[in-house]
C-alpha cells in the first residue's frame, strides 16, 4: 500500500443545466486497498460521483485524481484508455452484452486493450474459474441467474487487473442469496488487496462489505465513517466532512 | 393545430435527416420520370398523331422505271403482309437544286438547295387515302410551273421564289407556292402532273413509287421483312429504294429521343429507391417509436389516427420532393426539347400538363401505399405490448455470427462490427438494397459517361485528325459549308498540285485530301440531312477512322458507307449503291461500313480516282496534313505558305474538333442524377445506421465504459456496414452493367446509329474494380456521421438508456 491515495477528489462540483448541483464541492480520498461504500438516497449524487471517478463525466470544477491520473483532464480517447487500464466496473443490471458468450464478454476489455486473443482467453478462463462460473463459458448471459451474471460482470471488470473496482449497486437486482454471494465475493477481492468503491443505498451492504462509508446528501458528503464489526465510527482522518 | 397535426409535425421535425432523404429520393425519381415521359410525349406524340391522322405509309418503295412498269409496281399491293397500298405514283429522285435568283433575300439567290425527290399525285391536297399530305404554309401547286415542298427543304426567306433543278438540262425552275409534305417523307417535293412532266421532259428519270401499310410494321426488322415481300412480288432488281416511316420518325424526333432510354432507367431506379427509402424510414420510425405509439394510443389515438400520423410523416417530405422534382424536370426539359420541337416544327418546348400531373400523382400513390403498410402495423399494435416493449431491441439475434467473428484475427472493435448486420438481418438487407441501388446507378452512370466520352472522342478522330489543314485561300475566314457543294462559289483545291507541294515541304509526314463531291445517292432517305458523297485522295489510314465491317476501298468502283446510312437504308457489304452527280449516275460496290460522327448522317466515301474514271468530278476541298515528330508547326506553316500560295491554298491550324452539345448535356444530366442517387443511397444507409445506433446506444455505453475508444467506436460502426456494402457492390456492378447495356444501345438506335465496340464496350478492369469497391464507399459514406455520433455519445447517459 502506498501513501498516495487511490482516489482523490478536491472541491469537486458537478452542475447540470438547471437545478442544484449534483455534487457540491466534494473533497474525499480513498487509500489503495480500501473498500469504501458511497451511501445515499436517489438523487444524492452518488452515481455522479461514480461517473466522475470512472471518467465517464467531467466535473464542473475541482479535481478528480485516480491512481495518480488527473481524470478530469483526460480527453475522450484517454478516458477510454484510463478505464481500460485502471478501472473495473460492475453495474446493478450487469450490463453484459447479450449477443456475446460469457467468455467473450469477459474477454472484451482485454481485447479492446489490444491484448492477444490467446492471452486474453487464458486470463478470462482463469478468472471465471476463480469465481466459480467456468462451466458457463460458452453460455449466453440471459441463460444465467442474476448472481451468476453479476459474477461474470465482476470477472469482466477484473480482466485488465484494474487498480480500482467500481461497483454500482451490485446487489440491487439480485435476490438475497445471490446478493450474499456477491457481497462475499467483494469481501474476498478486497481482502486480496483490491481497492473497491461500492455505490449503494443499502446501509446493511455498506456496513457489512466496506471498511468505510461515505454518505452523500444533496451532493455533499454528510458523513464519512469507519465501519467496525459492531457498528460504525466517525472517521476523522480519511475524509473530510463538509 | 389538431392533436394529429402536432404528432405529424413533431415526427417530421424529429426525423429531419430521414425527411430530407425521402424528399431527395422522390425528387430524383420524379425529375427523371417527368423528363423521360415528357420527352416521349413531346417528341413522339406529334409524329404519332400526324401519322395516325394522315394515314401515313409504313413504307414508300421506289421501283426502277426501266425494270418495272407502273402495272407491275401496282401488283405489289397484293404482296404478303400488305394491308393497304397506294400508287403507283411517278417519282424522280435525287435531283440537285439551287435557290432561284428571284429570292427576295439576295444572299440566298443561287445557293445550293440540296437534292429533292419529286412526285405527283392526282389530288395533292386529298384528305382521304394513304399518306395524306399536309400543308403548313401557302397552297398546293395548281400549274406546271409551281411546286410545294417541306419547309426544311427550302429557305424560308425565299418562300414565293423559285427552286431550280440545276443538274437538269435547261435548269427548269418552279415557283415555291407551298410548304408541306408527307409524314413518311415519301417525297420532298410535290408538283402537278404537268409540272412533273416538265422534269421528265428536261431529262429527269421517272421511276414508280408505291406506298404500303403492313399488318406488322413495329420494328426495323418488320419493315425489312415487309420490304423483302414487296421486292419478291416485283420484277427482280426493280426495287431501288424504300423509305420507312421509322426513319422518318427518327428524323422528326431528332436527338431528343436519345435522352429517353437513360431517363427511363433513372426514373425506374429512382422510383425503386423511393419505395425502399420510404419503407426504411417509416418502418424505422415505427420500430424505434413503439413506446411512443403505445403512449399515443393510451392517450386515445385510434389505430386509424396512428396509421395516418405515420403515413403523413413520410408523405410531407415526399410531396415536397415530388413538387420540386416536377418543377425541375420541366425546367430541364426546356433546353432539351428546344431542338426537338424545332425539328418537328412544333410551337412549344414544354412538357405537357398531363405529364406534370400524372407523374407526381402516380409517385404520390406509390409512396403513400409504401408508407401505409408499416403505418398500419403501427396502428394495429396493441397498446399494452407497445408500452411494455418500448424501444429495447430484442436480444439474441446474430449470436452465431458474433461467435464466428470473435474467432477472426481482427481487432475486437472490427469483429464486433462485422457481426452486427446478422443481429438485424432485415435491416442489413435494407441497407444493402439502398447501397445496391446506389452502386447500380453509379455503375450505370460511369458506363454511360464513359460511352459518351468515347462518342465525343470520335469528334476529334477520323477526318478531324491532323496537325495542319490546307484549304482553298478563298475559304479562309468563310464559315464551313456556307455554300453547298454544288455551288459555283464553293472553291476547290487542285488536288494533284497541292499533294505534290505538300510532299515537297520539309517536315510533311503524310497528307490526304478530301471533299464533298456534291453527288447524292439514289435510295438515300429523302428527309433529314442530304446524303454526302466524299471523294478522297491519298492515304488516310493514319487517322484511324473506324471501320465497323468489311474493308477500306482499294480498287476503282469501290466505296465505304457510313453506319447510319447503312442502317437506315439497309446497305450491306457487297451491295451496290448508285451515286448521282449533275444527273450522271455511277454504281459503286460497298466494301465496308465505317463509323464517323463528324461528317454528316448519311455518307459515302470513295477514291477521287473512281469519280474521275467514271467522268464525274471529284471535289477536294481540304487536305489533312500530319507533320513529322520533330517539326516545329509554325516553321512548317511558313514553308508551306510559300509553296501553297501559288496554288490558292492556305494552311489552317487544327481545330481539335467541335463540341457535341447534346452529348455534353446528357453527360451533365447523368452526372446530376447519379450524384442524387448516390447521395440518396448514402442517406438511406445513414438513416438506417442512425436508427441502429440509437437502438444500440446502451451496448455502446457498455463498450465505452469497458474502454472502447472513440476511434474503436467509429471502426465498429463503419465495419458494421462494410460487409453489406461489399455484397451490394458485388451484386450491383453486374446489374449496373446490364442496365447500361440495355440503355446505350437504344440510345444509339434513337439517333440511328449502331454504336461500335470502341464506344459501347466501356467497362475495363480498371473501371470495374473501383466500381466493385463502390458499395463499400457508399456504405461508409452513409455510416460516417452516425459513427461519429456514436463515438461522441455520452457513456453515462447511454448506460442509463434501456
Amino acid at each position: 500500500m502506498t501513501n498516495a491515495p487511490m482516489i482523490d477528489l478536491r472541491d469537486t462540483t458537478k452542475k447540470y443545466a438547471d437545478g442544484p448541483p449534483a455534487l457540491a464541492g466534494v473533497t474525499l480520498s480513498v487509500a489503495a486497498g480500501e473498500c469504501v461504500a458511497i451511501l445515499g438516497h436517489s438523487g444524492s449524487g452518488k452515481s455522479t460521483l461514480l461517473n466522475l471517478i470512472a471518467g465517464l463525466d467531467k466535473p464542473s470544477s475541482g479535481t478528480v485524481t485516480v491512481d495518480g491520473t488527473r481524470v478530469d483532464q483526460l480527453g475522450e480517447a484517454d478516458s477510454a484508455r484510463y478505464r481500460r487500464a485502471s478501472i473495473g466496473m460492475v453495474f446493478q443490471f450487469f450490463n453484459l452484452l447479450d449477443d456475446l458468450t460469457v467468455l467473450d464478454n469477459v474477454m472484451v476489455p482485454a481485447q479492446l486493450a489490444g491484448i492477444g486473443k490467446r492471452e486474453a482467453k487464458e486470463r478470462a478462463v482463469e478468472l471465471l474459474e476463480s469465481l466459480g462460473i467456468d462451466r458457463h463459458v460458452k453460455a449466453y448471459p440471459q441463460r444465467l441467474s442474476g448472481g451468476e451474471r453479476q459474477r461474470v460482470a465482476v470477472a469482466r471488470a477484473l480482466m485488465n487487473e484494474p487498480a480500482l473496482l467500481l461497483a454500482d449497486e451490485p446487489t440491487g437486482a439480485l435476490d438475497s442469496s445471490s446478493a450474499e454471494d456477491v457481497r462475499e465475493l467483494l469481501l474476498d477481492l478486497n481482502s486480496d488487496g483490491q481497492t473497491i468503491l461500492l455505490v449503494t443505498h443499502d446501509v446493511q451492504l455498506a456496513a457489512s462489505t466496506a471498511g468505510r462509508t461515505i454518505e452523500l446528501v444533496d451532493g455533499a458528503v454528510a458523513r464519512d465513517v469507519a465501519n467496525t464489526v459492531s457498528g460504525i465510527t466517525v472517521n476523522g482522518s480519511a475524509g473530510a466532512v463538509r | 393545430m389538431s392533436a394529429l397535426g402536432k404528432v405529424v409535425r413533431s415526427g417530421v421535425g424529429r426525423r429531419r435527416i430521414q425527411s430530407l432523404v425521402m424528399a431527395l429520393t422522390t425528387f430524383a425519381a420524379v425529375t427523371s420520370s417527368v423528363l423521360s415521359l415528357g420527352l416521349l410525349a413531346v417528341v413522339q406524340a406529334p409524329f404519332d398523331h400526324a401519322f395516325g391522322a394522315r394515314n401515313g405509309a409504313h413504307l414508300a418503295v421506289q421501283f426502277d422505271g426501266s425494270k418495272a412498269t407502273a402495272t407491275q409496281a401496282a401488283a405489289t399491293a397484293h404482296a404478303a403482309g400488305v394491308t393497304e397500298a397506294a400508287g403507283p405514283y411517278p417519282v424522280a429522285a435525287a435531283l440537285d437544286t439551287t435557290i432561284g435568283a428571284d429570292c427576295s433575300t439576295k444572299d440566298w439567290a443561287g445557293h445550293d438547295n440540296g437534292p429533292l425527290t419529286v412526285t405527283t399525285r392526282p389530288d395533292l391536297g386529298s384528305a382521304s387515302g394513304m399518306d395524306q399530305l399536309a400543308l403548313t404554309q401557302g397552297r398546293w401547286p395548281t400549274g406546271p410551273g409551281e411546286i410545294a415542298l417541306p419547309w426544311q427543304h427550302f429557305a424560308a426567306d425565299c418562300f414565293g421564289g423559285s427552286v431550280v433543278f440545276s443538274s437538269l438540262p435547261g435548269k427548269p425552275s418552279y415557283l415555291v407556292v407551298g410548304f408541306g409534305g408527307s409524314v413518311t417523307d415519301s417525297a420532298t417535293a410535290f408538283a402537278t402532273a404537268d409540272g412533273f412532266a416538265r422534269l421528265t421532259a428536261a431529262g429527269a428519270t421517272s421511276d414508280v413509287q408505291m406506298l404500303y401499310r403492313f399488318a406488322k410494321a413495329g420494328t426495323d426488322a418488320d419493315i425489312a421483312t415487309d420490304k423483302q415481300a414487296v421486292a419478291a412480288a416485283a420484277p427482280a432488281g426493280s426495287v431501288e429504294a424504300g423509305q420507312s416511316y421509322l426513319t422518318a420518325e427518327q428524323q422528326a424526333t431528332g436527338n431528343a429521343k436519345a435522352y429517353v432510354p437513360f431517363l427511363i432507367a433513372f426514373g425506374i431506379l429512382g422510383l425503386f429507391m423511393s419505395v425502399l427509402i420510404i419503407s426504411i424510414v417509416v418502418s424505422g420510425a415505427v420500430a424505434s417509436g413503439i413506446r411512443r405509439i403505445g403512449i399515443l394510443k393510451s392517450l386515445g389515438f385510434t389505430p386509424s389516427q396512428v396509421a395516418r400520423a405515420y403515413t403523413a410523416q413520410a408523405m410531407i417530405p415526399a410531396t415536397l420532393g415530388l413538387l420540386l422534382g416536377t418543377g425541375f424536370g420541366n425546367l430541364l426539359a426546356v433546353p432539351i426539347l428546344d431542338g426537338a420541337t424545332k425539328q418537328l416544327g412544333a410551337a412549344g418546348a414544354t412538357i405537357p400538363l398531363w405529364v406534370s400531373a400524372v407523374v407526381p400523382l402516380g409517385t404520390l400513390l406509390i409512396v403513400g401505399v409504401t408508407a401505409l403498410i408499416p403505418a398500419l402495423r403501427a396502428g394495429r399494435m396493441p397498446t399494452v405490448r407497445a408500452l411494455a416493449v418500448g424501444r429495447a431491441p430484442e436480444a439474441g439475434g446474430g449470436r452465431a455470427a458474433q461467435r464466428l467473428a470473435s474467432r477472426l484475427p481482427l481487432p475486437r472493435a472490427v469483429s464486433l462490427g462485422l457481426a452486427q448486420p446478422f443481429a438485424r438481418p432485415a435491416r442489413a438487407v435494407l441497407v444493402g438494397a439502398a447501397v445496391l441501388f446506389g452502386v447500380v446507378s453509379a455503375t450505370f452512370a460511369v458506363g454511360l459517361e464513359s460511352g459518351f466520352n468515347r462518342y465525343l472522342d470520335t469528334s476529334t478522330s477520323g477526318f478531324n485528325v491532323a496537325s495542319k489543314f490546307v484549304i482553298p485561300t478563298a475559304d479562309v475566314g468563310v464559315p464551313w459549308d456556307l455554300y453547298g457543294p454544288n455551288d459555283p462559289r464553293n472553291p476547290h483545291l487542285d488536288a494533284a498540285k497541292v499533294a505534290a507541294a505538300l510532299a515537297g515541304i520539309p517536315g510533311t509526314k503524310t497528307a490526304f485530301g478530301w471533299g464533298d463531291s456534291g453527288a447524292t445517292m439514289v435510295g438515300a432517305p429523302p428527309g433529314g440531312e442530304p446524303p454526302k458523297v466524299f471523294t478522297v485522295t491519298g492515304d488516310f489510314s493514319w487517322t484511324h477512322l473506324e471501320l465497323l465491317s468489311g474493308r477500306w476501298y482499294s480498287a476503282p468502283g469501290e466505296a465505304v458507307v457510313g453506319d447510319k446510312l447503312a442502317t437506315t437504308v439497309g446497305i450491306h457489304v457487297g451491295d451496290d449503291v448508285t451515286v448521282v452527280q449533275q444527273n450522271k449516275q455511277l454504281s459503286l460496290k460497298v466494301v465496308g461500313v465505317n463509323f464517323d460522327t463528324n461528317q454528316g448522317d448519311y455518307t459515302v466515301m470513295t477514291d477521287a480516282a473512281t469519280f474521275t474514271a467514271a467522268g464525274l468530278t471529284p471535289h477536294i476541298d481540304l487536305f489533312n496534313v500530319e507533320l513529322a515528330d520533330d517539326v516545329n508547326g509554325s516553321d512548317w506553316s511558313t514553308s508551306a505558305a510559300a509553296a501553297l500560295s501559288p496554288l490558292n491554298a492556305s494552311v489552317q491550324p487544327s481545330s481539335g474538333g467541335g463540341k457535341n452539345i447534346i452529348v455534353i448535356t446528357m453527360g451533365a444530366l447523368v452526372a446530376t442524377l447519379t450524384l442524387m442517387m448516390i447521395a440518396v443511397a448514402a442517406l438511406g444507409v445513414l438513416s438506417t445506421v442512425v436508427q441502429d445506433t440509437r437502438e444500440r446506444v446502451h451496448d455502446l455505453g457498455i463498450l465505452k465504459a469497458l474502454g472502447m475508444t472513440p476511434k474503436q467506436t467509429v471502426a465498429m460502426v463503419l465495419t458494421s456496414v462494410t460487409l453489406t456494402g461489399l455484397i451490394a457492390g458485388l451484386i450491383g456492378v453486374p446489374l449496373g452493367v446490364a442496365v447500361e447495356k440495355a440503355t446505350l444501345t437504344p440510345m444509339g438506335n434513337a439517333i440511328g446509329r449502331h454504336l461500335p465496340p470502341s464506344v459501347s464496350h466501356v467497362y475495363t478492369t480498371g473501371l470495374l474494380i473501383p466500381l466493385l469497391a463502390g458499395g463499400i464507399v457508399i456504405a461508409l459514406l452513409g455510416a460516417l456521421l452516425p459513427a461519429g455520433w456514436a463515438a461522441r455519445s455520452r457513456t453515462a447517459t447511454a448506460l442509463r438508456t434501456e
